[in-house]
């Protein structure tokens, strides 16, 4: 569990605060989805929610976040970095290794796991995310999917409870974006693996996160579930964040008057008011 | 196609030992700088090319030779000036003597860095970069944070070139024309390039160490490594073989 309280964070070189009076606490097992336009303080948040910031980057550090308890300004990174993991949004520059093998093992080696387990969890984790024919691959010659893929794998064989990921979709094609959202998915309801995702694709984080978290310019300015973002919609246009069509949809027609259930957030919920609206059943 | 990656095999030189190939890599290159004859020198890179060869590596090895030769080809026209012993051969003017002495020289010192760098060279064809660092700390004792620099280095070469050529096509999408033949012109359009490659390289060598840092890159030790690498027969006999070539090298060649 991470709990945020009163966070304000300036870079040093700074003249604006990057985090403004945050507070907030992630839940065990939750899905938390943080998006915001660029520069709202999406990655810094990440990077204070597991000690990154302030210890990494040096600014000014007001407020406390704990990880299970721990604060992560009295802490060092080594007492939680087996409890968070996080995959950085540039792929390239977090790679330590040049073949994908070598890459998972870097983690599992430092942290001294018996030699006799590395083995099973460095097949076990290629096995979850479906990569087993990667194994022997040069990490160079893979694809941006593929090696987003090993990226969490590496971090996911450290058996994290908090899997923090910043833009894993970024330079994803649609599809790639969907089956990394899913991945994602299974690894929280099956395994119970927190995760905290800063992405933009907002139609995305609507379908599949629990929990949704909206930054402006440093600050909370949505925390809520993804269905309550219709009585919000006004808000998340002006600060420049498009909501996902469907949802516009169905406050559109709730506005007018025709439609008085819930929002959509996906095409086939959509269908299904549409098809109310217009009295056409199926 | 790059001439220093790893060409995955899994020849007789591929299966050495990290270390039997650095070192055999140096003893055979420590063998060409003792031998004297230009025949022999001749020999050595005949023999690794067709060593190479058995292992399925003959491509890569000419294509290094022939490279290799065009650095060989310069130290030997430097040589060929300024070496003036023995018997005059051609002279032109007051300054271009060649001489008898000098060609050989110039022969000898040529061929003898192809031959020395070749092995070397060689060496990143049958070993990944990883292996032979964690094979040095396991074996060697070398410290893992040197070794990790050594990997890092390797690593980031590729990425460096993709951003280098990132950078230039920006410059010619505004206008830029790199495709020029004068070479002096050419340094000066590429020189302003290093101000923003050096930049985005350091932002990406500072994640690159808090990456690692999370992953625990301070609490590893020796004993961390996953993978064992045992000496065996087939290293004690390539040991056994190259440093006989040295000394044979030393005392009649």
């Amino acid at each position: 569990m991470i709990v945020a309280d009163h966070v304000t964070f300036q870079y040093a070189e700074s003249s604006e605060p990057a985090l403004r009076d945050i507070s907030l606490s992630i839940d065990d097992g939750d899905f938390v989805g943080i998006t915001g336009t660029s520069g709202a303080g999406k990655s810094t948040l990440a990077m204070a929610l597991n000690g990154i910031v302030p210890h990494e980057w040096k600014g000014d550090f007001y407020g406390s976040v704990k990880i299970d308890g721990m604060d992560t300004v009295e802490h060092q990174t080594e007492d939680f970095c087996r409890k968070i993991g996080e995959v950085f949004q540039d792929i390239d520059s977090q790679m330590v290794a040049s073949v994908v093998e070598d890459e998972i093992l870097f983690g599992l080696e430092n942290f001294g796991v018996p030699h006799g387990e590395i083995k099973i969890r460095l097949e076990k984790v290629l096995e979850d995310l479906g990569i087993p024919d990667l194994r022997k691959r040069e990490i160079s010659s893979l694809s941006g999917g593929q090696k987003q893929k090993v990226a969490i794998a590496a971090i996911l064989a450290l058996e994290p409870r908090i899997l923090v990921l910043d833009e894993p979709t970024g330079e994803l094609d649609p599809e790639s974006s969907r089956e990394i959202f899913g991945l994602l998915r299974k690894l929280n309801e099956e395994k119970g693996i927190t995760i905290v995702i800063i992405e933009q694709k907002i139609k995305l984080l609507c379908e599949y996160v629990k929990r949704l978290i909206v930054l402006d310019k440093g600050a909370l300015a949505f925390d809520g579930v993804p269905g309550e973002i219709i009585s919000h919609i006004e808000t998340f246009k002006t600060l420049g964040i498009n909501v996902p069509p469907v949802a516009e949809l169905s406050y559109l027609l709730r506005q007018s008057g025709v439609y008085d259930g819930g929002i959509t957030l996906t095409v086939q919920e959509a269908e299904k008011m549409v098809r109310e609206v217009l009295h056409d059943p199926v | 196609m790059n001439l220093l990656n790893y060409v995955p095999g899994n020849s007789f030189l591929h299966r050495l030992n990290p270390i039997t190939k650095l070192a055999a890599a140096f003893l055979y290159g420590l063998a060409c700088i003792l031998c004297g004859s230009i025949l022999m020198e001749l020999g050595f890179i005949v023999l690794m090319i067709a060593v190479c060869a058995v292992a399925g590596l003959g491509k890569r090895a000419l294509r290094l030779t022939r490279n290799l030769l065009i650095l060989g080809l310069f130290m030997f026209v430097l040589q060929l000036f300024f070496v003036r012993t023995g018997e005059a051969l051609v002279q032109i003017g007051e300054f271009v003597l060649i001489t008898t002495g000098g060609l050989a020289s110039a022969l000898l010192l040529s061929l003898r860095v192809v031959a020395t760098m070749l092995p070397l060279m060689l060496l990143f064809a049958i070993t990944p970069m990883n292996d032979l660092c964690n094979a040095l700390v396991k074996k060697a004792h070398l410290p893992y944070r040197y070794a990790f620099i050594l990997t890092t280095a390797f690593r980031f070469v590729p990425l460096f070139s993709t951003e280098f050529h990132e950078i230039q096509d920006a410059q010619k999408a505004r206008g830029v024309d790199f495709e020029t033949k004068n070479l002096f012109r050419k340094i000066g359009l590429v020189a302003p390039l290093c101000v923003p490659l050096l930049v985005s390289s350091l932002e990406k060598v500072n994640s690159s160490a808090i990456s690692a840092e999370m992953r625990g890159f301070h609490l590893r030790t020796r004993q961390s490594g996953y993978k064992e690498y045992p000496f065996t027969g087939r290293d004690v006999l390539i040991f056994v073989i190259l440093i006989s070539l040295v000394v044979f090298s030393a005392l009649f060649l």
